[in-house]
């Protein structure tokens, strides 16, 4: 026990200033299929391929691929997606984990990932599990305009939904700081209606202005990538080499050129708490990467004849308790458990009804009989009706 | 569209047909109606319209109306707001004493006085009550160990019981906090008892000292919790001084968020393919399972177990040797860094509730010791992770085991115990564990209901200002579980029943959250009205057009026809 | 006896051609009932075995979400044997049910209720096919023949609406009541032919009895009489089923339309495009629409019953949510009873044209879209356009015709010459 203090202790001494978020997420849209938008696809595997690098885990990507360039016939390369004509990197790569993929990108879906609005059955991994220490990053690319984002040609997303849903979710506490990052046309109005603290938010381009690819491959056959994800890349790739890098999200803004984006991306500071100063100042990696502030702990050497005396202590406790427990049980039926065993008993029951069940064909000729009696009832009433009307 | 064609082919000679009955050869005068295709017309148009009105309207009425159950938003807000509820925390402890019932009645008058003298926390409150069970004396003498004395009261709402025992060797007053029977001996020497004329003796003051010591971490705690909500608390909370609050902070950032079951994953990861299996199964029920046990009554958990064969940690992590120690050395920002994230198959998404990791690692024994350079140690937590463990193989194996071993595992269990701990926000004083239980009990409860609390208000919020979704009954149902819950919970606490205050903010704050969360609750997408005009016009705009065009003739008609007889 | 022979040579014939084609393509019948132009979700003849199998399995033929038709179906079909091994008995039942509509038929033609009826005189009556003619176009319409190859159930829904109609041009009221409530019962539509059908039997009522009867209290009789014989049919099924389920998987499906498998008619392409939000505001909307035609054809066609009754099963052809082929054949067979009216028609050409052309594209765009994978949706939902662009212009220019008909007799001056609507 005291050995079990002493570790306490220890970790107690070991721990530093933390950062004020404890998870990284990002969610990663794009929302256009068909070959010719290649590229989308390619930004956003570009952007999986950044923060999983920069340590988001799997788990806390979700990412949102209506196609699959990989496998469409029309790819030269099979099995690969390129971001540049040198193709010197595959982004599908060996282990890519696409959370929403074809149809299930939808507007709807979108919405009930960032509100966790979502059916009791949807496995983890789709699920966007934030709470109010999590920093958030949302980048979406595909084709827009004023104030909506198209998703698959079949429906948008205005920047009304947007802003609302961020809205349910600070309100629910769902983050702590959130990055929203948006490649499509006049993608700047897609931030405009944001309404929500804490939000720093980035966009392609501004309102009336195009969002431009940036280079074809020729072999490949379409656009490979768009300017602005282009250039936020480079940096990212050249000025934030590991998890360990200090650059600031005020470099990556600072980088952004309008003469090679051909638009003119823009950036709001308002909605964060100390305005443009304080959002400058975050590290890229509060975004982009997953910094785990760890306890290290020092060496205790374990002293285990002790440790175990000290287990068998707390069985022999609990067990003390549950005896305990049962006894007063037994004595005075405790409201609440017993409410419980109410419920489970009649859980079971329901089970053995709705179990799977042998089903065989019914024996003798009880249907045939049903049937002919039937049969026979509505020919008596069309005789006695015919006879009624002869008369 | 196709739809309105084929409506407009068959409306429009439905609708005006009887304009046929008046045509007449051009050159024709047309000639007077006759009165019974008059009737007719006026009959047909109005049939079309009866149904257009008497329908029509209500079901455009009732299928385009968006459905928004009542809520209680007031109360709602209230909750939120903490006006319902001042949480308090009323503790029960039972002192035995081997005297007589006078004296322990004025000892307990004592000591409830200087205890409260001490109190600066209002909401959290000592009061003593004398068990009803006299204490058989002259077992005192030996000191009870093994902790498995029987509680003299089998009340599971008495925090602690503290028992006075006489001796006469030795520095008295002295205390012995048993560490896994909430129980507290005093030792007193005989001439320390209060006599009925004297009052403030020093055992009492010593008894009252030593329970506000122990109380003191969980004092800190509840403060902290109750100075976050909003509301007037301002006089209940306890001041706290900024290193307290800043090490509370800190703490609850690395405690996980509560959760009624968590998913316990042990991991063994190894660069190579020794070893290959780990006698994991016996050395968690040995290890772990009488741990879990205790906190049963807080959390439920679920285990699952992996062994990953040729699995390194990060490739942009490198270990330098250090040859001082003749050890491999990790500097501390590489341990952030150390989980490979891209490659190792963690949270695998098992079970209902969020996963705690833990992680053990067995280096290859070209790069064994691997220890931190900072500490010297071999483990790290990973705040609202969960554990790593990296452990070196011992110069004994040299046999290279394929299989780890129960007590191979003893030193890395004993780790995982102490971080899970740590993790699960367990309170670290005072020495003794039922007590740290209770006192996890307490806080549980009470930060349940301020984040059930918090979450009716955001819904409330929610319903005013998203007037554009869907409130199904469901959720009105769930609200009124909350507050009903929230209200019993409440009640609970200020009656010190913690256990059932517990249970029924579980039941509040997992209503709360299938309110807020209904899946029904998805809004209708923005849709501004100039984009219904474009939904409804399309198709009832040549339906409506021929409707609208006859019914206007016939009333001309109709008033050209009154003005013509009244001039006439 | 010529007639006779003439009879039973057409049916004959008729039967023969339903054998023939049963028996010497066996896979054509199983070919057709997977055609989502002859099978609907709610007349579908491999559904319906579905739901007996279940049935026979003692397990609620609704559970599944496959079987959406009537509950009184599985124990008449449980009568017969299993269609998979023994498809003869079944074969010959849908014969049999095509030739009792034939004959059906034959007894409306021969009411002369189409031409004559109480309370108008057609100014062409003498021009007219026979009963038999009238049941040939019936019995080798393809539509039909088809119809009936697929084992579709709507055969037996034409059929009792073909019976309804027959007794009601015969003045028989209890037959015709409980013919139209076991059609409507089986497709539920149907029961918006009430209307003109009653008025149908009160004009023949009415002649025959050259004193006509309370117009109010056959009314209020036989609207009774409807309303008892339908609650029996559901109390009956309600005993077979021992629950009201069967309602939500039999009336909800028609009337909510969870099933948009495509099939020949507007809604399904409609409500794959519609807004969620809106849905339920369209089905109201569409439903009303089909509805509204009932009250204002009958009020119209006050003096020619029997056309609005026909124009009407023309309607539910376009506009219901599950129309097939076999409503547009039975709308298509009541036709030629208005051999009168076709002189006055307008578009016969290219309603003809747009029908044929529907007809044979159909299917090759539906193979296109569906299993060539070289077309879209669009493909098919163009080619239902075309099919309800030539029902509804027959549709119309049959009520054109049948307007001026009506006017024609009004005013006989002015038979014959160009007329302006004004």
């Amino acid at each position: 026990m005291k050995l079990l203090l002493a570790g306490l202790i220890q970790l107690l001494l070991a721990h530093h200033a933390l950062s004020e978020h404890t998870s990284n997420w990002a969610v990663l849209v794009s929302t256009s299929r068909f070959w010719f938008n290649y590229r989308h696809l390619a930004n956003v595997l570009s952007l999986y391929r950044t923060v999983k690098r920069l340590g988001i885990p799997d788990s806390q990507i979700i990412m949102m691929l209506p196609d699959d360039m990989a496998c469409n016939p029309r790819n030269i390369f099979p099995g690969t997606v390129y971001n540049n004509a040198d193709r010197g990197l595959d982004l599908y790569g060996d282990n890519i984990e696409v959370d929403y993929r074809g149809y299930e990108v939808t507007v709807e879906n979108f919405i009930r990932l960032m509100t966790d609005r979502v059916s009791e059955d949807m496995p983890r991994s789709k699920r966007l599990l934030t709470d109010d220490r999590s920093n958030i990053l949302v980048y979406m690319t595909g084709h827009g305009g004023n104030e909506f984002l198209k998703f698959q040609d079949a429906e948008e997303i205005s920047a009304f939904d947007l802003a609302d849903a961020f809205e349910q979710m600070w309100e629910k506490k769902r983050y702590h700081e959130m990055l929203f990052m948006i490649d499509t046309c006049q993608a700047n109005t897609m931030y405009s209606k944001f309404y929500s603290p804490n939000i720093l938010a980035t966009g392609s381009s501004e309102i009336d202005q195009s969002s431009y690819s940036h280079h074809a491959d020729n072999d490949v056959g379409v656009a490979v990538i768009d300017r602005y994800t282009y250039y936020n890349l480079e940096f990212l790739e050249t000025h934030v080499r590991d998890a360990s890098s200090k650059v600031t999200m005020g470099e990556l803004f600072d980088s952004y050129d309008p003469q090679k984006i051909h638009s003119h991306p823009g950036i709001r500071y308002d909605l964060f708490p100390g305005g443009e100063q304080e959002a400058r100042k975050r590290l890229i990696m509060d975004f982009f990467g997953n910094v785990q502030s760890v306890e290290a702990e020092g060496a205790g050497r374990v002293n285990a004849t002790e440790w175990e005396e000290d287990l068998r202590a707390i069985e022999r406790m609990v067990e003390e308790a549950k005896r305990r427990h049962n006894a007063t049980l037994a004595a005075a039926p405790q409201h609440a458990s017993v409410i419980e065993e109410v419920k489970v008993m009649e859980g079971k029951r329901h089970v053995a009804t709705e179990g799977a069940v042998r089903v065989d064909a019914a024996e003798g000729w009880s249907k045939q009989v049903v049937g002919f009696a039937s049969l026979l009832g509505c020919a008596a009433i069309w005789v006695v009706g015919s006879w009624l009307e002869a008369r | 569209m196709a739809e309105t064609d084929g409506a407009t082919a068959s409306v429009e000679p439905l609708s005006t047909p009887s304009t046929d009955a008046t045509s007449v050869s051009a050159t024709a005068k047309p000639p007077p109606e006759t009165q019974e295709s008059i009737w007719l017309r006026r009959s047909v148009i109005v049939s079309f319209w009866l149904v257009v009105v008497l329908l029509g309207l209500p079901v455009w009425w009732k299928t385009t109306a968006i459905y928004r159950a009542e809520l209680p938003l007031e109360t709602m807000g209230a909750w939120a707001e903490s006006k319902v509820c001042q949480p308090a925390f009323p503790l029960k402890v039972a002192v035995e004493a081997p005297i007589p019932a006078q004296d322990a009645q004025h000892l307990l008058r004592d000591t409830q006085h200087s205890l409260d003298e001490l109190n600066d926390f209002s909401a959290h409150r000592l009061s003593l009550l004398l068990a009803d069970a006299p204490f058989v004396a002259n077992a005192s003498q030996q000191i009870v160990t093994d902790g498995i004395a029987v509680d003299v009261s089998h009340d599971e709402d008495i925090a602690l019981s503290v028992r006075l025992v006489p001796v006469e060797t030795g520095h008295t007053p002295r205390s012995l906090l048993q560490p896994y029977s909430p129980r507290l001996d005093v030792y007193y020497g005989p001439s320390q008892l209060p006599t009925a004329a004297s009052t403030g003796s020093p055992l009492a003051t010593y008894i009252a000292e030593e329970l506000h010591k122990l109380f003191g971490e969980e004092q800190a705690l509840l403060a902290h919790l109750l100075s976050k909500t909003p509301g007037p608390r301002a006089p209940v909370a306890k001041r706290l001084s900024s290193g307290i609050i800043a090490e509370l902070e800190h703490r609850s950032t690395r405690a996980l968020k509560y959760a009624p079951t968590y998913h316990l994953t042990f991991s063994l990861f190894t660069p190579i393919n020794i070893p290959s299996d780990w006698d994991i199964e016996s050395a968690l029920q040995r290890y772990m399972s009488p741990f879990l046990d205790s906190l049963t009554g807080i959390h439920n958990f679920t285990i699952d177990t992996q062994v990953q064969l040729y699995s390194g940690y990060t490739p942009t992590v490198r270990p330098e040797f250090d040859e001082q120690s003749k050890s491999w050395t990790l500097r501390k920002e590489d341990l952030s860094g150390f989980i490979n994230a891209a490659e190792w198959p963690l949270t695998p998404s098992i079970g209902a509730g969020p996963t705690v990791n833990f992680v053990l690692y067995v280096p290859d024994r070209s790069q064994s010791p691997l220890v931190v350079k900072e500490t010297g140690g071999n483990s790290w937590l990973v705040p609202q992770w969960g554990g790593v463990v990296i452990l070196n193989p011992t110069e004994a194996d040299e046999a290279a085991p394929a299989i780890m071993t129960r007590e191979a595992l003893a030193p890395a269990m004993h780790t995982f115990s102490t971080q899970l701990m740590s993790l699960l926000g367990l309170p670290q004083s005072p020495g003794c564990l039922p007590l740290r239980i209770s006192t996890l009990v307490r806080v549980r409860a009470a930060s349940l209901l301020f984040s059930a609390s918090s979450t009716l208000g955001a819904l409330a919020r929610l319903y005013n200002a998203l007037p554009s979704i869907p409130i199904p009954d469901k959720v009105a149902k769930s609200v009124d579980l909350t507050t009903e819950h929230l209200q019993l919970a409440c009640d609970s606490l200020k009656e010190g029943r913690f256990h059932s205050a517990l249970e029924h903010a579980r039941v509040a704050e997992a209503e709360a959250e299938k309110a807020f969360f209904e899946r029904s609750m998805v809004g209708q997408v923005y849709f501004p009205d100039e984009h219904k005009v474009a939904v409804y016009l399309p198709l009832l705009g040549p339906v409506a057009v021929p409707l609208i065009m006859a019914a206007l003739k016939e009333l001309q008609t109709t008033i050209r026809n009154f003005k013509a007889r009244r001039s006439s | 006896m010529a007639i006779d022979r003439q009879k039973a040579l057409i049916f004959g014939a008729a039967v023969a051609v339903r054998l023939l084609l049963f028996t010497t393509f066996p896979s054509l019948p199983n070919l057709l009932a997977g055609r989502v132009e002859v099978s609907t979700p709610v007349t579908s003849f491999k559904r319906l075995q579905e739901g007996l199998f279940l049935y026979k399995h003692n397990v609620s033929p609704y559970d599944g979400g496959v079987y959406y038709q009537a509950p009184l179906l599985l124990p008449l079909f449980s009568l017969l044997p299993d269609p998979s091994y023994f498809p003869f008995a079944s074969n010959v039942l849908y014969t049999a049910v095509d030739s009792l509509g034939a004959y059906a038929l034959m007894q409306i033609a021969d009411s002369m209720q189409a031409v004559t009826p109480r309370l108008f005189k057609s100014s062409r009556k003498d021009l007219r096919w026979s009963s038999v003619a009238v049941a040939a176009g019936y019995l080798f319409n393809p539509f039909t023949v088809a119809t009936c190859v697929a084992r579709s159930t709507s055969a037996l829904s034409t059929l009792f609406i073909l019976v309804a109609i027959a007794k009601a041009s015969q003045g028989a009221g209890i037959t015709f009541v409980f013919a139209l409530s076991i059609a409507s019962y089986l497709s539920m539509h149907p029961i918006l032919l009430f209307p003109p059908l009653l008025l149908l039997c009160y004009d023949v009522r009415a002649s025959k009895a050259k004193s006509a009867p309370s117009a109010s209290r056959f009314a209020v009789s036989h609207t009774a009489g409807l309303a008892a014989a339908c609650g029996l049919l559901l109390y009956l099924s309600y005993l077979l089923t021992g629950s009201w389920e069967f309602l939500q998987s039999t009336y909800g499906v028609r009337l909510l339309l969870p099933d948009l498998t495509p099939n020949v008619g507007l809604w399904w392409y409609f409500f794959i495009e519609m807004f969620d939000s809106f849905r339920e505001f369209f089905l109201g909307v569409f439903w009303l629409h089909v509805a509204s035609y009932a009250p204002g054809l009958t009020l119209r066609l006050r003096k020619q019953p029997l056309f609005a009754a026909a124009t009407l099963t023309g309607i539910f052809a376009i506009f219901t949510p599950y129309p097939s082929i076999a409503d547009a054949a039975l709308y298509l067979s009541l036709l030629p009873l208005f051999r009168h009216l076709f002189p006055l028609m307008r578009y016969s050409f290219l309603a003809a044209a747009a029908i044929l052309y529907a007809s044979f594209l159909g299917p090759a765009f539906y193979h296109l879209w569906i299993y060539a994978g070289s077309g879209n949706a669009n493909f098919f939902y163009a080619i239902t356009l075309v099919w309800s662009l030539g029902l509804s212009v027959i549709v119309g220019d049959s009520l054109y015709a049948a307007l001026r008909d009506e006017f024609d007799v009004e005013r006989p001056e002015l038979r014959g010459k160009e007329v302006k609507r004004i």
